[in-house]
């Protein structure tokens, strides 16, 4: 018998399904998959475990919780509350943490699962973006991943809310501040999700409906299409030598991948549990049950929802006003909904404004670097800063009690930081970008400086040049120059075109200009080529170059 | 050194040598440095001990002249030092002398500056001449200090005692004294009426867990981790700082008790969810630890395997 070949029975069984569902060529073809091999290709996996470790620590905490806000009072063994009044919710997760087997610990499992979920999300969201995957024919798959991203957020929201536990009852104030911020509707909405006067007693088994059945089964779905999508198109890649639009190169999904991607899990799992064993989080039983009355010094929503807190901490109320009686509150209804709105719908528009400022309809499956895309990282920087100082806002409280920092200050700083920071980020990360982007050139045309020092026959002291591997040359000369829409072309009786002429036409060419003008041009840059030029000359002639490229003739 | 050389150029060899200065100076200046435990232990051990229980006034005026007079006056009138008004103390009562000197809080550095709770500069017995010197001098209708058969004072610490088996004794009778004391004040507590109380009028500024909070301008709500029982009693019939008074009139001695055994029951709770509590700030540092050690650790895992599968690609 040949020693390949599998026994005679797995062989009978095999043919048997192969000749019915033809498995053998969908195998073959799937399993030899190639995933490019890169770290940041492995950000979005995270968050795909970290989604399954959340569904089955969930399923175990169903299985105690009570969602109900029926009045009760706790006769437990956790010792301290004991005689205290409290909702049949709060007083079954107490069971759960301490009376129920490990109980505390899948509490604390899922509730780090759920930050590093949000987190991974991010990290993910922001690869895509500064390597410019997002781009044709992957816009779809991007919308598809902001919305997951927005209904995670809004799934911890919910979640946090469920033990009935003093923050939660907390951060639903804060919801219902913000739903009340609506004009004409704000009341209705409120009175509609609560069944009536906050708190009342159905908002909380109406939130776990949401919470464990509509939402997750929405997210897995969406996952789901994330993936297929994802396998349908096949993952971007790096650029490199054997890298091209055409071609993927990795490690096949069977055995390679699947083995790296299994450890992962187990990578992944293994530091949510030992988080969730040696760092307590959301001590339910400390904070005490919600009770409309209490509120307390310290209380944050959970770090994804603390740009929201932070917006509303520092936006001024200089703008409400009333009309014909009825309060429009701008200081909730701006940080509130409007920033969330722009930090929500933001990232799935952005694909098709970019496509419509440079007018790249062209299919891309090699990653951008970032630095090859200049404005494009220096806005990406920018919202960081943005999302980043409303974050830190949010938590001005604790920052001003840990570092002795006034509040009032506190404020004042993160006001003007959350304008100028911005910008500032965005011409630092523009400038440094094009710093990279010189560097490039200087290393495509003269080879990388090898650490070798020369003295020359004259007695000058030169470091030697050695020049680039060819994978490194393909990926210097995978910057290519940037796509230009050409918005101002007359036709053959020297007509402006009609797009030109229309006030978006001329918002578009603004855009275009601002969103191309400054890159350092590779034309004409042969690789390895420039060992004697001389350099201050050269950079000169390069700048010049540059800017015929750009400026355009009147 | 062969080894050094073969590693100095490694691309993460800068690192470690940061990694090892901070550690170098950290553990150095964490040796050398006088924290402010030990200035505090080598100033008590030259206060001379006295526990016959008597009061001397004497002794309580020269406190007075010595550590207050200079910036409250001579007659506790109040005066402007620097560009500070600092306050008069006619009126304030016996129970806020003894808060503010019991704390750690007077005699203070910086008129300017709200002070944070330190190790006292002076002994109980010290403490207790001030008090009565102080209500002997300039009146007593302010709150009282509450007596102790009715609120247990403060739980001793060793080092008040001699260092010797005969000290050691007297530590552990005064300990358990003091818990037998305690016990029998919260026995009849209601933890319902102190928690609500608590969560109501307490929470606002000194958070949740009695880990304190920012207040506005610039001023600071202190935790509760440390304070006493008399404290507590004495911070609500006083108000010091930006505090509100709560009289007897507002919260009556019972909910007082029930309050107090609240804060008793939180400083002594240990922390079931594991070993680090993260001070028990809440959210911000969960989603701190979150994203400096869970995200973080979890990439470097992936920058790991792919690592190493590219090496062998």
């Amino acid at each position: 018998m040949n020693a390949n070949e599998p026994p005679k029975a797995l062989r009978g069984v095999g043919n048997f399904i192969d000749d019915r569902f033809h498995l053998a060529k969908m195998g073959e073809k799937n399993l030899r998959k190639v995933f490019p091999t890169h770290w940041s290709f492995m950000l979005g996996e995270i968050a795909l475990y970290s989604f399954i470790i959340l569904l089955l620590s969930g399923v175990f905490l169903t299985l105690w919780f009570d969602p109900s806000m029926e009045h009760v009072t706790y006769d437990g063994s956790y010792q301290r509350l004991n005689g205290v009044g409290m909702s049949r919710a709060y007083e079954s997760t107490l069971h759960l943490t301490f009376d129920v087997r490990g109980g505390l610990f899948m509490r604390q499992v899922h509730h780090w699962a759920a930050l590093i979920f949000v987190a991974s999300l991010v990290f993910h969201m922001l690869r895509v973006f500064f390597t410019g995957a997002f781009r044709k024919p992957r816009e779809i798959n991007w919308v598809i991943g902001a919305t997951i991203f927005m209904l995670a957020t809004i799934e911890g929201l919910f979640g946090y809310s469920l033990p009935d536990d003093l923050p939660s009852g907390m951060g639903l104030r804060i919801l219902q501040g913000v739903m009340m911020s609506l004009p004409l509707v704000g009341t209705y909405v409120s009175m509609f999700l609560f069944g009536g006067e906050f708190p009342g007693d159905l908002i909380i088994p109406r939130l776990y409906s949401l919470h464990i059945l509509v939402i997750p089964a929405v997210l897995l779905a969406l996952i789901a299409a994330h993936f297929m999508i994802l396998w349908h198109q096949k993952h971007t890649q790096y650029p490199g030598a054997k890298e091209t639009e055409k071609k993927n190169i990795g490690a096949p999904m069977f055995p390679a991948f699947a083995v790296k991607a299994g450890g992962f899990f187990f990578f992944t799992f293994a530091i949510i549990a030992g988080l969730a064993a040696f760092v307590q989080i959301n001590p339910i039983h400390l904070f005490g049950p919600f009770s409309p009355t209490s509120i307390s010094a310290g209380t944050q929503p959970d770090w994804y929802m603390g740009f929201l807190e932070g917006s509303l901490r520092i936006f001024p109320n200089w703008f409400d006003v009333n009309i014909a009686g009825y309060a429009i509150p701008t200081a909730v209804l701006v940080p509130g909904l409007g920033i969330m709105g722009l930090v929500f719908t933001g990232p799935m528009v952005w694909p098709f404004i970019e496509a419509w400022i440079t007018g790249d309809r062209r299919p891309h499956n090699v990653a951008d670097r970032p630095r090859n895309a200049p404005t494009r990282t220096g806005l990406g920087v920018a919202a960081i800063t943005f999302y980043g100082v409303l974050w830190l806002a949010g938590s001005n409280d604790i920052l001003s009690h840990t570092f002795s920092i006034s509040l009032y200050t506190t404020t004042y700083i993160f006001r003007v930081a959350v304008l100028v920071g911005p910008v500032l980020a965005f011409i630092i990360a523009k400038r440094i970008c094009l710093g990279l982007q010189r560097r490039d050139r200087e290393t495509l045309e003269h080879g990388y400086e090898s650490g070798t020092i020369q003295q020359l026959p004259s007695g000058e002291f030169i470091e030697v040049h050695k020049e680039s591997s060819e994978n490194m040359v393909h990926v210097l000369q995978s910057k290519k120059p940037l796509p230009r829409i050409d918005v101002d072309a007359t036709d053959e009786n020297g007509v402006e075109s009609p797009a030109k002429r229309s006030i978006m036409g001329r918002l578009r060419e603004g855009l275009a200009h601002w969103y191309t003008k400054d890159n350092v041009s590779f034309d004409g840059v042969r690789p390895n080529s420039g060992h004697h030029l001389h350099h201050d000359g050269f950079e000169d002639a390069a700048e010049e170059h540059d800017r015929s490229e750009t400026v355009r003739t009147p | 050194m062969k080894w050094i050389t073969a590693r100095r150029r490694h691309p993460l060899a800068g690192y470690v040598v940061v990694i090892l200065a901070l550690v170098v100076f950290g553990v150095g200046y964490t040796f050398l440095a006088p924290t402010a435990d030990r200035a505090e232990a080598q100033q008590d051990q030259a206060a001379p001990e006295r526990s016959d229980g008597k009061i001397d006034l004497a002794q309580g005026k020269e406190i007075f002249a010595q550590s207050c007079a200079s910036c409250h006056g001579k007659n506790a009138e109040g005066k402007r030092v620097g560009d500070t008004d600092v306050p008069s103390l006619i009126g304030v009562g016996g129970a806020a002398v003894d808060f503010q000197v019991s704390t750690g809080r007077m005699p203070s550095m910086n008129a300017d500056k709200q002070m944070p709770r330190k190790y006292p500069a002076f002994t109980q017995d010290e403490i207790d001449d001030l008090v009565a010197f102080y209500e002997d001098e300039f009146g007593d209708d302010g709150p009282k200090v509450p007596e102790e058969d009715l609120v247990p004072a403060t739980a001793p610490e060793r080092n008040q005692f001699p260092s010797d088996h005969e000290g050691e004794k007297a530590f552990e009778k005064a300990k358990e004294e003091y818990d037998e004391a305690f016990a029998s004040y919260t026995s009849n507590s209601d933890t319902e009426a102190g928690m609500k109380l608590y969560l109501t009028n307490c929470a606002h500024c000194h958070s949740w867990s009695g880990a304190g909070g920012a207040l506005t301008d610039g001023r600071w709500a202190p935790e509760l981790h440390e304070a006493s029982p008399r404290q507590l009693y004495e911070a609500m019939l006083t108000g010091p700082g930006a505090m509100p008074v709560f009289n007897d009139a507002t919260v009556s001695a019972e909910d007082k008790q029930n309050i107090i055994a609240y804060v008793n029951d939180l400083q002594e709770e240990p922390d079931a969810g594991g070993p680090f509590a993260l001070g028990r700030v809440g959210q911000v540092a969960e989603g701190f630890i979150g994203w400096t050690i869970g995200i973080s650790l979890i990439v470097a895992c992936a920058i790991w395997i792919t690592a190493k599968q590219r090496s062998h690609d």
